[in-house]
């Protein structure tokens, strides 16, 4: 399994204006990785995400590859997607687990009618097994699990289908970090499993559990893409590095200004109206190599 | 296409399925546009009849021409003249008239009591809000026709007995619509924020709850015209509504149900038509109005 | 001080805050850290004066509290930030609606609220925009705008920044710490995430513990009071603090 993703483009149309959600982006997610996504609200992570679901809206404009092995995601027919890849290609770990579940039927119930419809030989106990849950809780109602426990039975669905690679999308709003340890631990031992796993988070510190590589995403644009291990002991990007540097447990110093608007994204650099190190050579865009910034 | 995500992924069908109804919206909000202008645009027509052709041609409503009687369509009288040899098109047309004037008044006051009792039952709670529900139950178990003959009965035939008649038999829907919204709304974090930030109950009451029930008890006013023109029609139908030489649709139809044995069909057809075009177009109108209230279509676009 | 004593919440049978002690002093940041679902939001509430306990005794500066609600008459001295800003403002809000509500109000001159919108960081073009057009981000900012906008002695932060980015959250404490430093006023900063409070408080934190065997619920978005989070909660152990 690899996904390779090549100058993936989407743009919204709405009355008046074109929301720039993500511009060209590229990156590799080959087998037993996590690469995680991360980047504030509204700088065009979970756009993307949707992107190689296939599952964005009437007047988005996708241009672009994003290759699961040799099939392009972006130009697939729906019923390719719907019949071939989700779920079965492509597993979705939901946003908030407890708001993912039929609060009127067990999750045994729920993962039976998933096993059902995805055509799966296994048995729901089995499933329940694989993503650490025991046998018994399954006979609850999502309302009588609790947080973790919901967590591992949404982690359940999406691993019905035994997919090789996993979008986590936000998994971890809302959740105390307890939770957020364990859920991190889970995706991780799922990568372990040889399973890909694609993050999208705006929690650096959850990403720094799990993630082998990192990219930040601002403005609509990867502008750094690193090891997790080379990001965390020192990003190149200037915004990267005021991210890090935000982090209570670092200096807690905001990056000063606020990210431009997607429909009016300027035509250098996007971060250079906040940056430390612009210069007249900002004016132009960077071209991403590891780091997209001029002076890194 | 937009549903077989579901079918296929249960696994993510929470989200999928709200990508998917986005794609259906799309759709949908275009065929809802479309329904929209074909509403509008028949409604257009039928008010601008009623009100220019009153100020071009005068109905004697009293003038009888037994000559005319009981001519077919032609095109001296579009829709035929009936058994006295009036002319349907302009009877009509001035029928339409008073139904069209009933049904606004009429739903514009059951519209008014029902949102004041759904405003005080939801705002105060409590025993009022009880004792106003059980109100509401009271007037809701009589069958608002039955209800509605009584009221007519006690004034003389008139536009405004027929009036108060279908107003205080109606306004239980929208003390219900506005009484669920009002408790929807009070356990809001944003109405704990305005109580924070010092607002009075009546400040509250005009910032945050008229302005958020506007929508709905609109939308309960416009879905309440056709059903009052249709009681109406009804009570003038059965002699109670309006006096019976006056030209209204209910006092056409019950003329007209007896020149049907004669096979004079168009002296009860078009008046009948009458009715249910404007409210088909009305309800077309509530049905757009209802998608547009629907906030979460126009932010699910805000990322 | 804002003085909390032996504060009860019950729904019906179910029992949600027993007997909960806690002191924030004037130019004091006090954090309150706990699990989600702990009744964290319910003490907070109870702290601006919006739900009365069901026992237990609340002293503002040294005033007992025997209204609430709209009948408090110092619900503007303590200022609440919620933790989710698109359930906190009016959908049909513009931002500058939002931070003007509360000085419109008091009778106070409305130019404050552009100074409080400059002030978080917001900008001229997003004054006029309804919150759907505003990221969670933004939105935050204007609910700080508002709640500093009566200069409250006390303010309450309710997992404020849960929803948002390293450098956002980073941003807003620091108007609040300077707010704080500027008017002395009291913030209690109550939140999962202890790393977050340590920074802020500077260590002065207060941990609310669980038994063990309790189930934490996990999501935190929903709202205190549904019966099977509170049924499920006991607190073992009571935050008490000296000030």
């Amino acid at each position: 399994m690899k996904l390779h993703v090549e100058g993936l483009s989407v743009r919204f149309r709405l009355p008046g204006a074109v929301v720039q959600a993500v511009t060209d982006a590229r990156f590799t997610l080959d087998q037993g990785r996590c690469l995680a996504l991360v980047g504030e609200s509204g700088c065009g992570k979970s756009v993307m995400a949707h992107a190689l679901l296939g599952l964005l809206p009437a007047n988005a404009a996708v241009t672009g590859h994003a290759w699961l092995d040799d099939l392009d995601l972006i130009t697939a027919p729906e019923q390719v997607l719907a019949r071939q890849v989700r779920g079965r290609r492509i597993g979705l770990i939901p946003q908030s687990p407890a708001a993912h579940l039929t609060p009127v039927r067990t999750a045994r119930a729920q993962l039976a009618e998933t096993l059902r419809e995805l055509g799966r030989p296994d048995t729901p106990d089995a499933l329940a097994r694989r993503a650490g849950l025991r046998p018994a809780d399954l006979d609850r109602y999502p309302h009588q699990l609790s947080g973790g426990m919901a967590q591992r039975v949404a982690n359940a669905l999406a691993l019905a289908g035994d997919p090789p690679l996993l979008l986590a999308d936000e998994p971890t709003t809302g959740l105390d970090r307890p939770l957020v340890d364990a859920t991190m631990a889970e995706l991780r031992r799922l990568c372990d499993e040889g399973r890909s796993v694609l993050l999208i988070t705006h929690d650096l510190r959850a990403a720094e559990q799990v993630a082998d590589d990192i990219a930040v995403m601002y403005a609509s644009r990867i502008v750094e893409l690193a090891s997790a291990r080379a990001f965390f002991d020192g990003p190149r990007h200037p915004y990267a590095q005021g991210l890090l540097d935000a982090l209570p447990t670092r200096a807690f110093t905001p990056i000063p200004g606020q990210p431009p608007e997607l429909t009016r994204l300027p035509d250098g650099c996007a971060f250079q109206p906040r940056c430390p190190r612009a210069t007249a050579l900002c004016e132009e865009q960077p071209v991403l190599n590891e780091v997209a910034c001029h002076h890194a | 296409m937009a549903t077989t995500p579901r079918q296929a992924t249960p696994d993510s069908s929470p989200r999928t399925w709200r990508r998917a109804r986005l794609i259906e919206t799309g759709r949908v909000a275009r065929r809802s546009a479309r329904r929209r202008s074909l509403a509008l645009a028949t409604l257009a027509i039928l008010v601008l009849a009623v009100v220019l052709v009153p100020l071009l041609v005068r109905l004697d409503q009293q003038l009888v021409d037994l000559r005319a009687a009981g001519l077919p369509p032609s095109l001296a009288h579009p829709f035929g003249t009936d058994e006295v040899g009036r002319d349907v098109l302009l009877r009509s047309i001035y029928g339409l008239r008073v139904s069209l004037l009933v049904g606004l008044v009429a739903a514009v006051v059951s519209a008014t009591i029902g949102g004041l009792v759904g405003l005080a039952a939801g705002a105060a709670g409590g025993p009022l809000d009880r004792l106003l529900m059980r109100v509401v139950d009271g007037v809701n178990s009589m069958p608002h026709l039955l209800l509605g003959i009584f009221i007519v009965a006690l004034f003389a035939p008139s536009a405004i007995a027929v009036i108060v008649s279908v107003g205080v038999t109606h306004w239980t829907t929208a003390a219900r619509i506005v009484r669920s919204e009002v408790l929807s709304l009070r356990g809001r974090p944003f109405i704990d924020a305005a109580v924070s930030g010092g607002s009075s109950r009546l400040r509250i009451v005009r910032r945050h709850f008229l302005p958020n029930l506007a929508p709905h008890l609109l939308l309960a006013t416009v879905l309440m015209v056709p059903h009052a023109i249709w009681h109406e029609t009804a009570l003038s139908f059965l002699g109670l509504g309006l006096p019976a030489h006056l030209a209204s649709l209910g006092n056409m139809i019950n003329d007209g149900q007896r020149s049907l044995l004669a096979g004079d069909w168009w002296s009860s057809l078009f008046p009948g038509l009458l009715i249910l075009t404007p409210t088909l177009a009305i309800h077309a109108l509530a049905q757009h109005l209802r998608d547009r209230a629907n906030p979460r279509r126009r932010s699910e676009l805000a990322l | 001080m804002l003085e909390a004593t032996a504060i009860t919440v019950s729904y019906g049978r179910h029992q949600v805050l027993d007997g909960v002690s806690l002191t924030v002093a004037p130019g004091e940041t006090l954090g309150l850290a706990g699990p989600s679902g702990c009744g964290k939001s319910t003490l907070a509430r109870v702290l601006a004066l919006l739900q009365r306990p069901s026992g237990g005794t609340l002293t503002v500066d040294g005033q007992p509290i025997s209204r609430w609600r709209h009948r408090a008459r110092q619900r503007t001295s303590i200022g609440l930030i919620f933790q989710q800003p698109r359930l906190a403002v009016d959908p049909r809000f513009t931002l500058l609606d939002v931070i003007a509500e509360p000085l419109r109000a008091a009778r106070r001159p409305l130019d404050r609220a552009h100074e409080l919108a400059e002030e978080m960081g917001l900008t001229g073009e997003l004054f006029t925009r309804r919150p759907h057009e505003v990221s969670d981000g933004q939105l935050q900012r204007a609910c700080v705008a508002r709640a500093l906008a009566l200069e409250p002695r006390y303010l309450v932060c309710d997992e404020m920044t849960t929803m948002l980015d390293a450098s956002t959250q980073a941003h807003l404490v620091t108007r609040i710490e300077a707010y704080r430093e500027r008017t002395g006023a009291g913030v209690l900063a109550v939140s999962h995430d202890a790393e977050l409070l340590d920074r802020w408080a500077g260590g002065n934190v207060r941990t609310w513990r669980h038994r063990p065997d309790v189930v934490v619920n996990g999501s935190g978005g929903r709202p205190e009071g549904t019966s099977r989070d509170v049924s499920d909660r006991r607190i073992a152990t009571r935050p008490n603090a000296e000030g």
